[in-house]
């Protein structure tokens, strides 16, 4: 009898629990990495030294596919492995790159549109 | 006094006041030119269409007298064409919006009070924060034409938080854009001037739209003798001026160009090295096309069979100077997608690519940026699905058709405020039943635009822009085969109480907290913009030119090398297409036979005349004259079985709604087709000359869609007419 009432008690406790939890937002890619920070951040940071003319060469979005912008962020080296990328950028900051870098590599679907 | 004197004198003052009323429209042009009259010559930008030609205005104290065209463009050379000429009279228009406007009656009703800037803003600011309180800012919608100013409009409703953006290409050309882009990676610009053989499918180019382009094709066809085939279910004056025309069943041009594959593939006619040199699944496609043969595409086309074989084998014959031309606007069925793609395949098997004649890339300039931190990412999916609606379409422009049934029906959530920038949705948008249901719906309604709408004339709040020759706008690299920066400069100062876009949003930004996105003048936007062109004082230069050239275009060969990565998948051009199979579409164009036309009903076809800019021009005077009332267009023996004459008032109706304008009968139209010119029987007022004048197509257009793109279909609809 004791047992039963434990496992109603929990049960109840579970439905109140789950009653309260406050109706879910819809929930964009934005989660994933904002390519409008992202482009920001390369702009700023990375296209000092990746422009044309520039010590590191220029490099556009294009330079990789998705397959290989997603190796270079997970090995997180910068510089022909002679930093991390971290020492750039916020991991946060890093990921929005990797978003930007990603839609807009030499592989991914961009259709091309009428003005802007 | 006698009696007839009277008369005469009452009779010569209604003339005299009528004569009086027509010449104050004028009244700027008359000034006599005096001793000392300041006379300048200003170089900026036409807007009265999408191409953006040079212009050099002419201004004598303080007015525009002429527009002329700027030689320094190779888009535009020494041609202005009717409507950039009559952008004139969008700045002397009496009927134009000259201060801004809050509804004072029911929407719809007419009824404006002027207001102050100040008030204007106060009002829209409250009731978009209202509609965001309630709803989140995802119950905001901004929608937009495009235009130099348009990105400052857009940014205001992604900082204010909206993932609602939608645009115009959605309802014009988002599916050609997509079927080229999924085989090329990119979309080409066409070499009209140097084809040798083009075929069109109702690119209507010597009448719809009337270019320095179309003169390139009309020097192109008549004095390079090269050759036009066009196909349309109306003899147009292209078809007046193609070596080859055929009245097309309408919506089966993808069996004419499959059943073409069929000869050029089975004959062994394509560009060998050039498609195993630059393209991806070939192979597949040469087991796919067999069953396409012309004579199975003479049954859905009703063209004979040896003239689709013999077109395959000039086509073939003249490559790489044939193009099969994509056209602009591409919103027709629903299978549009898979036609284009056709299109796009064809031209690629003969090698017809980045080659004098084919189809070039687009050559680009590079322009500096005003860069500022942004806003937060809109949280909420975006109201018409489009992820998984059309997931391989463009985000940033939307799926307007879906978008609006799913505001419709308030799901997946509510949207409740609408603001539009340099559009007309009640026109632009099939099935206008629906668009006035959708503006009932919303709680607040905010229209930026240079004239009275039909959309503005339903609005809340009105903020009037300064016509394109009043305003400074932000530079525009156009690309192209010959790209150019074009520059746009105020000729005039503005006439009225208007302003441009950006201190539009600048005003709106302030009392939405949003400030520091749109902090700059947009001289500093400019400086941004022009300070890495390759030339010595930039801005100096394109306030002298207006219009920079770069040399050395146009450029042909520059992706005819090993080391070239198309912007695909697989890097190569795709004739087969992995990614649109994983997407769950046909990796290969499909035929689908167009719906046909139920007992008793005609399909309605529409189009465009190269005086009227989408539905915004047909009001202008100077270009209402060469045509200002549409009609619609039967075949003889579809007038004879309705029992109609020529002039004669009928009633067209579909399950959209209903419409009353007269008859054209005409040769020029297949039987079972009619025709109806875009643009007229407006309900705004204001637009004196059309309001009420002939009828609206977006009154009877159903709601359809390309399935990949879910661009508008605008040729899917059936009518019945009768006599009234």
């Amino acid at each position: 009898m004791r047992g039963f009432i434990q496992h109603l008690l929990i049960v109840v406790a579970a439905a109140a629990f789950i009653a309260a939890i406050p109706p879910v937002t819809p929930v964009s890619a934005a989660s994933k990495g904002s390519e409008s920070k992202g482009r920001y951040y390369f702009r700023s940071t990375c296209k000092s030294c990746h422009t044309k003319g520039a010590a590191g060469g220029e490099i556009t979005p294009l330079n990789k596919t998705q397959a290989q912008w997603k190796s270079y962020f997970a090995s997180s080296k910068h510089a022909r492995g002679k930093e991390p990328l971290t020492t750039l950028m916020t991991e946060d900051q890093l990921r929005d790159v990797s978003a930007f870098l990603d839609a807009h590599a030499a592989d991914s679907l961009q259709p091309e549109t009428c003005g802007k | 006094m006698d009696r007839r004197r009277f008369l005469t004198w009452t009779a010569g003052g209604a003339v005299g006041a009528t004569v009086a009323a027509s010449i104050s429209h004028f009244e700027p042009f008359l000034k006599k030119r005096e001793a000392g009259a300041t006379r300048v010559e200003v170089p900026t930008t036409c807007e009265m269409c999408v191409n953006k030609c040079s212009v050099i205005a002419v201004v004598e104290n303080g007015v525009i007298h002429k527009l002329n065209p700027n030689p320094a463009s190779p888009k535009s050379r020494g041609m202005l064409c009717a409507r950039g000429n009559a952008g004139i009279q969008q700045v002397y228009e009496p009927a134009r919006l000259k201060r801004p406007l809050i509804r004072a009656g029911e929407r719809g009703e007419g009824k404006w009070r002027p207001a102050t800037w100040d008030e204007a803003w106060d009002f829209t600011a409250n009731k978009l924060l209202g509609v965001k309180d309630k709803y989140g800012p995802q119950g905001s919608l901004w929608s937009s034409t495009e235009s130099f100013q348009e990105t400052f409009f857009k940014n205001l409703g992604l900082s204010f938080g909206s993932p609602n953006i939608v645009r115009h290409p959605t309802l014009c050309l988002a599916s050609v854009n997509l079927a080229y882009s999924a085989t090329f990676g990119t979309v080409p610009a066409f070499d009209l001037a140097n084809a040798k053989y083009v075929i069109m499918s109702g690119a209507n180019r010597f009448e719809s739209f009337i270019t320095p382009d179309t003169m390139d094709l009309i020097e192109s066809t008549t004095e390079r003798k090269a050759r036009l085939i066009y196909l349309d279910p109306r003899f147009t004056v292209t078809a007046a001026k193609a070596d080859e025309w055929y009245p097309i069943k309408p919506g089966t041009d993808l069996a004419f160009v499959l059943a073409m594959l069929n000869v050029i593939i089975g004959e062994s006619r394509h560009d060998k090295e050039f498609v195993n040199t630059y393209t991806v699944g070939f192979d597949k496609l040469i087991d796919h096309i067999k069953s396409f043969t012309p004579e199975w595409a003479e049954q859905e086309t009703e063209i004979p069979a040896k003239h689709i074989v013999r077109i395959a084998r000039e086509f073939s014959d003249a490559a790489p100077r044939a193009v099969y031309y994509a056209g602009r606007r591409s919103s027709w069925y629903r299978e549009d997608f898979q036609t284009r793609r056709a299109q796009a395949i064809l031209n690629a098997i003969v090698g017809s690519w980045d080659r004098e004649g084919g189809m070039v890339p687009n050559g680009k300039i590079a322009l500096g940026e005003y860069d500022f931190f942004p806003w937060d990412d809109p949280v909420a999916p975006r109201i018409d699905e489009i992820d998984k609606n059309f997931p391989m379409a463009a985000k940033g422009d939307g799926a307007y058709l879906k978008l609006r049934e799913n505001v419709l029906a308030g799901a997946p959530y509510p949207v409740k405020a609408w603001m539009i920038h340099k559009q007309d949705p009640m026109n632009a948008l099939p099935d206008q039943a629906k668009t006035i249901q959708m503006l009932q719906q919303m709680d607040f309604v905010g229209v930026i635009d240079v004239q009275m709408s039909d959309t503005a004339w339903y609005a809340d709040v009105i903020f009037p822009e300064s016509t394109y020759l009043e305003r400074q706008d932000p530079v525009e690299a156009m690309s192209g085969i010959w790209p150019v920066v074009v520059y746009r400069q105020p000729v005039i100062k503005p006439l009225h109480d208007t302003k441009p876009t950006l201190e539009i949003v600048q005003g709106l930004a302030k009392r939405l907290n949003l400030s520091q996105y749109f902090d700059f003048t947009i001289e500093q936007w400019v400086n941004a913009q022009v300070k890495e062109l390759p030339i010595e004082a930039p801005l100096e230069y394109l306030k002298k030119h207006g219009i920079y050239v770069p040399p050395d275009f146009p450029k042909y060969g520059t992706t005819l090398n090993s080391e070239h990565r198309f912007v695909t998948k697989s890097g190569k051009i795709e004739i087969f297409s992995d990614r649109l199979q994983e997407f769950g579409y046909d990796p290969l164009p499909l035929y689908h036979p167009p719906a046909q036309s139920p007992p008793g009903t005609l399909r309605l076809i529409t189009g465009r005349k190269a005086y009227f800019t989408h539905a915004n021009s047909t009001n202008n005077p100077w270009l209402n004259a060469f045509d200002p009332e549409n009609r619609l267009w039967l075949n003889p023996a579809t007038a004879d079985s309705l029992g109609v004459a020529d002039g004669q008032l009928v009633e067209a109706a579909s399950t959209a709604g209903a419409v009353r304008l007269k008859v054209k009968v005409t040769q020029e139209i297949r039987p079972d087709c009619v025709f109806m010119l875009h643009g007229f029987g407006k309900r705004a007022k204001w637009q004196r000359l059309v309001a009420g004048v002939g009828a609206c197509d977006a009154q009877l257009l159903e709601t359809a869609w390309d399935k990949v793109s879910g661009n508008a279909a605008l040729h899917e609809t059936f009518v019945k007419v009768r006599k009234v």
